[in-house]
């Protein structure tokens, strides 16, 4: 079934009314995610953007049409890796799912999900990296790309700050735990999307990560009806490669022979405004660095042919 | 039919999760509870446990592990002491306030600073108002009776809250004891599986589990937590009788009293310390001493009104405490039956003692010169204003 | 029983809360659907899922849509028009 079928026909598992940004591509990767997924599933929502938009639902009333819950900020995880054996005493089967922030993920929650893919518990988690805690106003994380105006990483008038780190390199890190399935994904790429949950759906032993890059509209500073271009541009500059790895076997799914100039992808967002040329240089370099080791490590050079 | 063998505490704790057949376990070992850990895996490693049993990263990921099996709605149990409990703070009190019937076994160790792995209830204790059933026992006998009676407590309908069985750090944990075992066969029929009505995680029953939620509907749910703590009571005493008609084994519920008929002067205890305080009270009757002892089992709920009745005709009390409250200067138990008598309307002279902390041994010596010090102190009518400190003089050490 | 009278001992949402988000809009899409070549990438990119595919036409249901102009941007063909709601 190509995605535009699957997703033209398959119902929403979301409530029609959520109360994400003007334009959220976050939004758009939950719909589809869950979409693909379908209603045999248990979805966890930690603290977040999407909890906080009412994918839990308000007082007695729920935000999913399937069984959706609030793990803490930092057990994600570990809550599913709980129903999961569960579901395994019962005899049952249903797919476990994370749709997880960055803070969730990358910082606070990131000792249970190791500690999942460790083990071998068989959950899906998706990560939806906005890079940084938007829910309370765009503080950074450690996803946050170096040079971001964050609120906890201010920028003076004369353009001096903003975040002094590079973000953690996270998916390659999960794939260095020698999971079943590891792979980026971009709201811009949704029928890759379709096809990495698919993946992971089939995963039968062991955690399934997607690592989903979503520049944020309000946080970032961008304009809602470029939510997916932008998110485009972060590919087509090789800022976030898509490419999946399993049991640490990475192919690259959506090769980038001729990267357009980060500046493309650098200037349509607000947060970035104040970096000069230098600065700029340096998330290109790093962007081509992380490139070419994916090139190096994926087969046959990552399918540039 | 029981069958009889001689175990320490923590193999008491493993043998009563065991017959109780939990679908989930998991746990991460720390010093006392580490062979609980140890004695599950080997019975799970023997075919001889049912449960799927997970070894976790983290005491946090234990519980949040045991908080997504039990809104799935499998029966849960783990152990832990001490630091691992401060760990979980997060998920532990946010088990109570989903209602999850989880049961945990708290080999009690003191908390550090200064570092320390021995015993003593701190831990515990000062978590006593995270919505968890606290009761704490006395010997190993009462361990795997109290483990296996936690289940059918925290299940019960009325109840929904999970519990912890709590036992002292290496008195109990590590020293071995006569234990009678149930049958499987008895234990299945006293503990049928447990089955999630009140919230489950389904495809085929889609709900959402804790939606954002506005203020009093918090205050809606928090007054029905604590109306199923205040029915909890009831229900410990109702699963004791059961028990005792299954096994002959009667623990008293809630309280335990000894010798109280008659009493004037009383002593208050919780845990391992009772033992020793039980054989004074022998010895100072038989000098004479008209003293009987109260032993608090449950912390919480707190059985506040038998501890108004078991006290209303003493002419005073102490209580022994192996734990501080900070900011009060005497132990957290000397201020629950304070404030439990408080409504009754007497004042009564009374000794809060604190010692044994760290795992420290209160000797039969220490528990004599505290009983003399309660009949003084009653009889002169004074209550001390901070904690009269239970210790043997050591070298360096002012007592 | 509506769910928001259900007596619950903790936490638990029955049945879906959906916020009205179509009310948010300040402009509303409209596909040309002379110029639409069925390629449904406005179903594919809509974050609402306010894109429907009917008889092979892509259409959109304006009730939850945001008004956000992402199916305008995405279309290659470029025949979705936002039109400015009028005062509600
Ligand atoms: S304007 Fe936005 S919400 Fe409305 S249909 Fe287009 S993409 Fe969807
Ligand atoms: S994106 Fe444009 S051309 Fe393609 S189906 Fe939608 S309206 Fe038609």
């Amino acid at each position: 079934m190509s995605a535009l079928d699957l997703l033209a026909e398959r119902e929403d598992m979301i409530s029609p009314g959520i109360s994400a940004c003007v334009g959220c591509n976050v939004e758009l990767t939950l719909r589809t995610v869950m979409k693909v997924l379908g209603p045999n599933s248990i979805l966890a929502i930690p603290p977040g953007c999407m909890g906080g938009v009412g994918v839990v639902g308000w007082n007695k009333q729920s935000g999913a049409k399937v069984p959706v819950f609030f793990p803490l900020l930092d057990n994600t995880a570990s809550m599913l890796a709980g129903i999961r054996l569960a579901l395994d005493a019962k005899g049952r089967d249903a797919h476990v799912v994370a749709f997880a922030g960055d803070g969730a993920t990358v910082d606070a929650g990131f000792q249970a999900l190791s500690g999942v893919a460790e083990r071998g518990d068989r959950i899906i988690y998706i990560c939806y990296d906005n890079e940084g805690y938007m829910n309370t106003g765009y503080q950074r994380s450690s996803s946050t790309s170096k040079g971001s105006w964050t609120s906890t990483t201010p920028v003076s008038k004369e353009g001096q700050g903003g975040k002094r780190q590079h973000g953690k390199d996270f998916p390659m890190i999960m794939a260095m735990h020698d999971v079943p399935y590891v792979a980026t994904a971009s709201p811009a790429y949704i029928p890759d999307l379709v096809r990495k949950v698919e993946e992971a759906m089939k995963v039968k032993e062991g955690l399934a990560y997607i690592h989903v890059y979503n520049p944020c509209l309000t946080g970032w500073g961008i304009r809602a009806e470029e939510s997916i271009s932008v998110a485009r541009l972060a590919v087509k500059t090789r800022f976030f490669p898509l490419y999946e790895a399993r049991n640490r076997k990475f192919k690259i799914t959506v090769p980038v022979p001729n990267p357009l100039p980060l500046e493309d992808y650098t200037s349509r967002i607000k947060k970035f405004s104040h970096l000069g040329p230098e600065r700029i240089a340096e998330l290109k370099d790093l962007a081509e660095e992380r490139y070419r080791f994916l090139e190096a490590v994926s087969a046959g050079g990552g399918g540039r042919a | 039919m029981s069958t009889v063998a001689v175990m320490n505490g923590n193999y008491a704790a493993a043998t009563a999760a065991r017959l109780a057949r939990p679908e989930v376990i998991a746990a991460y070992p720390i010093t006392p509870q580490t062979p609980v850990v140890e004695y599950l895996t080997l019975f799970a490693a023997e075919g001889s446990l049912s449960s799927r049993m997970t070894e976790v990263e983290s005491e946090h990921s234990a519980m949040s592990i045991l908080s997504g099996a039990s809104l799935a709605g499998a029966r849960c149990y783990t152990a832990t002491s001490s630091q691992g409990l401060a760990l979980m703070y997060e998920p532990y009190f946010r088990a109570s306030t989903l209602r999850l019937p989880i049961v945990m076994n708290i080999v009690n160790r003191e908390m550090i600073s200064p570092q320390s792995v021995w015993g003593g209830p701190q831990d515990s204790l000062t978590l006593r108002d995270a919505g968890w059933i606290q009761i704490y026992v006395e010997d190993n006998q009462e361990i795997l009776d109290q483990t296996i009676q936690a289940f059918r407590i925290a299940e019960d309908p009325r109840v929904l809250l999970p519990i912890n069985v709590c036992y002292d750090g290496f008195y109990l944990s590590h020293m071995t004891e006569r234990v009678e075992v149930p049958e499987q066969a008895e234990i299945d029929a006293f503990l049928p599986p447990y089955e999630a009505k009140h919230q489950i995680l389904d495809p085929r029953k889609p709900m959402a589990i804790d939606p954002l939620t506005s203020g009093y509907l918090v205050m809606e749910y928090r007054k029905k937590h604590m109306d199923s703590m205040a029915a909890a009571l009831g229900v410990v005493e109702e699963t004791d009788k059961a028990y005792a008609a299954l096994t002959g084994r009667s623990w008293g519920g809630a309280l335990d009293l000894y010798r109280m008929e008659d009493a004037e002067y009383a002593v208050v205890t919780l845990g391992s310390v009772t033992g020793a305080c039980r054989e004074m009270v022998d010895e100072k009757r038989a000098a004479g001493v008209r003293i009987g002892l109260v032993k608090v089992r449950c912390l919480r709920p707190f059985p506040k009104a038998a501890v108004a009745a078991a006290l209303a005709r003493v002419k005073g009390f102490g209580v022994i405490d192996r734990n501080v409250s900070f900011g009060w200067n005497t132990g957290i138990v000397y201020q629950e039956v304070r404030s439990a008598l408080y409504e009754s309307g007497r004042t009564l002279p009374s000794v809060p003692f604190v010692g044994g902390l760290g795992g420290e041994d209160i000797t039969l010596g220490l528990v004599s010169k505290a009983f003399d010090e309660i009949v003084a102190a009653v009889d002169a009518g004074r209550t001390p204003q901070s904690a009269v400190w239970l210790w043997a003089p050591r070298k360096g050490v002012k007592a | 029983m509506s769910t928001l009278e259900k007596d619950y001992v903790c936490p638990v949402g029955e049945g879906i809360y959906a916020a009205n988000t179509g009310d948010w809009r300040t402009q509303r899409p409209e596909i040309d659907q002379e110029k639409c070549s069925r390629c449904g990438t406005c179903l594919l990119y809509c974050p609402t899922n306010s894109v429907r595919r009917v008889e092979g036409r892509f259409v959109i249901d304006l009730g939850y849509c945001k008004g956000c102009a992402v199916c305008a941007a995405e279309c290659p063909k470029q025949c979705i028009a936002m039109i400015r709601e009028g005062r509600k």
